[in-house]
């Protein structure tokens, strides 16, 4: 008897004791309750562009909606991978960033949209379905290094497979970088001969060197590692203005002007504050802005292009069908890893 | 013998919950209260400290409101703005003197309706020209209200911070130009430095809690975003282990959040301190309890051992054990009573031995008398058949009876029937009668339905032998009376009644426990007494009275009503 009366109670005393102890360490905090906004002034943004554009956009968003944005930066596959994976109940409103043709490969994370200017946008960069919603149109070059390479060596996408550039191409893993990919099928597309004997030909003028990031391409050729590299009109421009020893050619065979994007999440937390979104970068503002800050081709029909720059019509395009490098992203990608892996593989 | 759960054990451990529980819960809740009231108290000091920092910067925006309408209502700033149509010296009057109060604390320039720079109240602007649909002007075109803005001047003292911005009309509504009001992060160190303690460091975040100024570089690319995913994710600012405390406050106008990051008040040093000493009382504490219970235990064992050994003695059928009473409490009167118990158990075991030794000689006597007693029996008939022969009939009726009555004796059965008894008794009156010629009468008076009840063998016979001893043998018309009578269903009660001598006034009453001694001369009727107690218990026995009017004696046994098919025998 005496035993069975004593264990309750010291039970009863050590969970007081622990209590005591533990709740005043988790107690909340009035700041947090005081300050913190509401859902409805909220919005979960994943975006694989870099700090430097993203930053000023967003800042701007929260000032013009009064919209707390949460940011989540990463790489464009590994945001949709995770798209993929919480599409149960997604965590994030909008994905800002990634060439369209990624956005679309993994088109069962979207829901379509028509954001509020869509009939001023481009037609050739709309989605047909309204998917998604351009953001910057962003045509693949090719660079060289002015110092070690004379203009004129390069002119075309039939110009690296000259011996002359073999193990000295800078060319990013079309797996990890969406930029890289488009400008894979763009030089499949300007150069039509047989797919697969094309990829294994620059298999072997890569010499099976492939870079891990995007942003080496430029590295690599302004260091004077590589002496030419496939990467995008806007990051080259960039790194040109910033007094890299670069220069862009636009292929004469053609090139590719595939937007990057930005979409509405299936099942969106917080639907409305994304479409405010959506309807603010495509809006006229943040194109502008882009286009004077950042040398980001505007997907506006209305706007004029900056003076520098080539204007599209000038431009020799490929037909780049971004549904089918949608649809054949993962076998494209097998067929690459194959071939430039050596091809014997099995 | 070793136990599973001494008693040692649990009193150690008595001892020690309830010296260990105190002092833990006590160590504990002082912890807490002392943590509580230290943090209580830094708070008060942060609260007072950011209630400075938002004065501070409530003065600053009254001077950039009071800044910003004087512009507003000057007659040449607008339209200087608008048209050129002014001298540049009056709107620079104008310019220095709205500033007066505020000018040391921001940079002041007039924008254009287009974001040119045209006035400023330092020799250099901070942008020459001001994007009109992004930023700053872009919301000051949206309200006639100063708006604010955080912008991201890079490092260095001169890098501006903070902006706010009016827009300026004319008198007739048109958009003349704008207001820019600058902040550096030195004009936010003179404005703030002092105003929170040499501890502390202040943040200070905008309306969606990014960082704006910091009082150490550090802070704002690391702690504002640390800061700002705990508010998006609901948790509490203070992390867990963290080192530091914050306290918020806000400037409601410019949207500026002021943080104070004090360290905690209680740190690892103080609390590793105060767990040391607590773990130390706690020590002693075991180290007491130890003490306690061993020497409680002892005093407590010491008796009890000497009990528990006296009564493993007593197991060994060892009774001569005395336990001295240790002291006078609780353990000395249970010995004492121990020693009492021993006594009384020693006594009874005595009284035992006794029972039985008197048994063993009744028994052996009982053997002696029945030495060849067949040899007496059959000499007694042969006197019975001699006697007859020789026309001696008294001799023939005596030796049959005196053989019949030897023969009841030396059967083996213990107890017999009633009637049966009644019998030998009429055989032994015979011999009687013819021993006293006839001197008395005789007669009984057994109820039919009590003939059958058991009796032990011969109970009557010394009884009546002692009747007619005292009674009949010394008066004329000696008369001698057996009745059986029962009471009740469970006791047989037979009553001898003569008529003659009374008895000594001494004899009179129950006969038990008298002496064999003093019973000398009554030996048969000790004997059935003896019997009777043996076999049934103290509650049995002889009980002598006088007859009525003093004349004769009473002897009546009383023994348990039994009847044959009862017994086992």
């Amino acid at each position: 008897m005496k035993q069975k009366g004593i264990r309750p109670l010291l039970s009863l005393t050590l969970a007081g004791l622990l209590t005591l102890t533990g709740c005043t360490l988790a107690g909340r905090d009035p700041a947090v309750s005081l300050y913190a906004p509401s859902e409805a002034q909220r919005l979960v943004v994943y975006t694989s562009h870099k700090e430097e554009v993203y930053q000023p956009i967003i800042e701007e968003f929260e000032a013009r909606t009064g919209i707390w944005v949460e940011l989540v930066p990463g790489g464009t596959n590994e945001l949709l991978e995770r798209l993929t994976e919480e599409s149960d109940k997604p965590r994030a409103d909008v994905m800002f960033g990634g060439g369209v043709d990624s956005l679309q490969a993994y088109q069962d994370c979207f829901t379509p949209y028509f954001c509020k200017d869509w009939d001023l946008l481009e037609p050739s960069m709309r989605s047909s379905d309204g998917l998604w919603t351009p953001f910057s149109a962003l045509p693949v070059v090719l660079i060289y290094n002015t110092k070690l390479v004379s203009p004129g060596h390069l002119t075309a996408w039939h110009d690296l497979f000259s011996p002359a550039w073999q193990g000295r191409i800078a060319f990013c893993d079309p797996s990890i970088s969406g930029s890289s990919f488009t400008g894979l099928v763009t030089m499949l597309r300007a150069m039509k001969g047989d797919q697969d004997q094309l990829l294994m030909d620059f298999a072997v003028s890569l010499d099976g060197r492939q870079l891990d990031s995007s942003g080496q391409v430029l590295t690599s050729v302004a260091s004077g590692t590589d002496l030419v590299g496939i990467t995008l009109e806007e990051t080259a421009l960039k790194r040109v203005a910033a007094g890299d020893d670069i220069a862009l050619v636009y292929p004469s065979d053609g090139t590719s002007c595939v937007p990057d994007g930005c979409a509405l999440i299936q099942g969106a937390p917080h639907p409305e504050n994304a479409q405010l979104f959506l309807d603010y970068i495509s809006g006229e503002d943040v194109q502008r802005r882009m286009e004077s800050e950042f040398s980001r081709r505007p997907i506006r029909t209305v706007q004029d292009t900056e003076e520098h720059l080539p204007s599209l019509s000038d431009l020799s395009l490929v037909d780049y069908d971004i549904t089918w490098a949608s649809e054949h992203h993962s076998a494209l990608l097998m067929s690459w890893a194959f071939y430039f892996g050596g091809g014997d593989e099995t | 013998m070793k136990l599973a759960r001494s008693f040692r054990t649990r009193l150690f451990a008595g001892f020690l919950l309830a010296s260990l529980l105190p002092l833990l819960l006590c160590s504990a809740m002082l912890l807490q209260i002392f943590r509580l009231r230290m943090d209580a108290q830094a708070d008060t000091e942060s609260r007072e400290q950011l209630d400075h920092v938002i004065s501070v910067l409530d003065n600053l925006y009254d001077g950039f409101r009071q800044t910003s309408q004087a512009l507003k209502a000057s007659p040449y700033v607008a339209p200087a703005l608008a048209q050129g149509q002014a001298e540049s010296s009056m709107v620079y009057s104008e310019l220095y003197s709205a500033t007066e109060g505020s000018r040391s604390n921001a940079q002041f320039d007039l924008y254009d309706r287009d974001g040119n720079w045209r006035y400023s109240t330092k020799s250099l602007p901070i942008y020459d020209q001001l994007p009109i649909h992004w930023g700053i002007l872009h919301a000051a075109r949206q309200t006639d209200a100063l708006v604010f803005s955080q912008i991201d001047g890079g490092e260095g003292n001169s890098a501006p911070l903070f902006q706010g911005a009016v827009q300026l009309k004319t008198f007739d509504g048109q958009e003349a130009g704008y207001l820019v009001i600058t902040i550096t992060r030195s004009n936010f160190y003179q404005l703030l430095d002092g105003t929170y303690g040499s501890q502390s460091d202040l943040l200070l975040l905008n309306r969606y809690w990014r960082p704006v100024y910091a009082s150490s570089s550090s802070l704002s690319s690391a702690l504002a975003p640390m800061l700002r995913e705990q508010l998006l994710t609901g948790n509490s600012l203070h992390q867990e282990g963290d080192e530091f405390a914050y306290t918020v406050a806000v400037q409601e106008e410019m949207g500026l959040y002021a943080v104070i990051q004090r360290p905690q008040a209680l740190n690892q040093d103080t609390r590793r301190l105060l767990t040391t000493v607590t773990a130390g009382s706690a020590l002693v504490c075991v180290g007491i309890s130890v003490l306690m219970g061993l020497r409680l235990s002892r005093q407590m064992f010491y008796p009890i051992e000497r009990l528990h050994s006296a009564i493993g003695e007593v197991a060994q059928n060892n009774l001569d054990v005395y336990v001295p009473p240790y002291r006078d409490d609780e353990l000395g009167q249970l010995a004492q009573r121990f020693n009492g118990m021993l006594v009384a158990l020693k006594h009874n075991q005595e009284q035992l031995v006794e029972n039985q030794r008197e048994l063993n000689q009744a028994q052996i006597r009982m053997l002696q008398a029945q030495l060849n007693p067949h040899f007496l029996c059959n000499t007694l008939d042969t006197m019975k058949w001699i006697s007859k022969i020789n026309q001696v009939p008294q001799v023939a009726l005596m030796s049959t009876n005196l053989a019949d009555i030897l023969r009841f004796c030396i059967s083996p059965e213990e107890f017999v029937p009633l009637h049966r008894e009644v019998e030998i008794l009429k055989r032994y009156i015979e011999i009687q009668k013819i021993r006293l010629s006839d001197a008395f009468s005789f007669d009984t008076d057994i109820p039919p339905e009590l003939e059958d009840c058991l009796v032990p063998k011969m109970i009557l016979q010394p009884i009546v032998e002692n009747a007619i001893l005292r009674g009949p043998a010394g008066v004329i018309n000696g008369a001698i009376h057996v009745t059986a009578r029962g009471h009740g269903r469970t006791v047989l009660q037979i009553v001898v009644t003569n008529n003659g001598n009374g008895l000594p006034q001494d004899m009179t009453g129950a006969y038990a426990h008298r002496n064999r001694e003093l019973s000398r001369g009554h030996l048969g009727l000790y004997n059935v007494d003896t019997i009777l107690r043996k076999y049934y218990g103290e509650d049995f026995g002889l009980y002598l009275s006088a007859g009525p009017g003093g004349q004769g004696a009473v002897v009546s046994a009383t023994l348990p009503l039994r009847k044959e098919e009862e017994t086992e025998c």
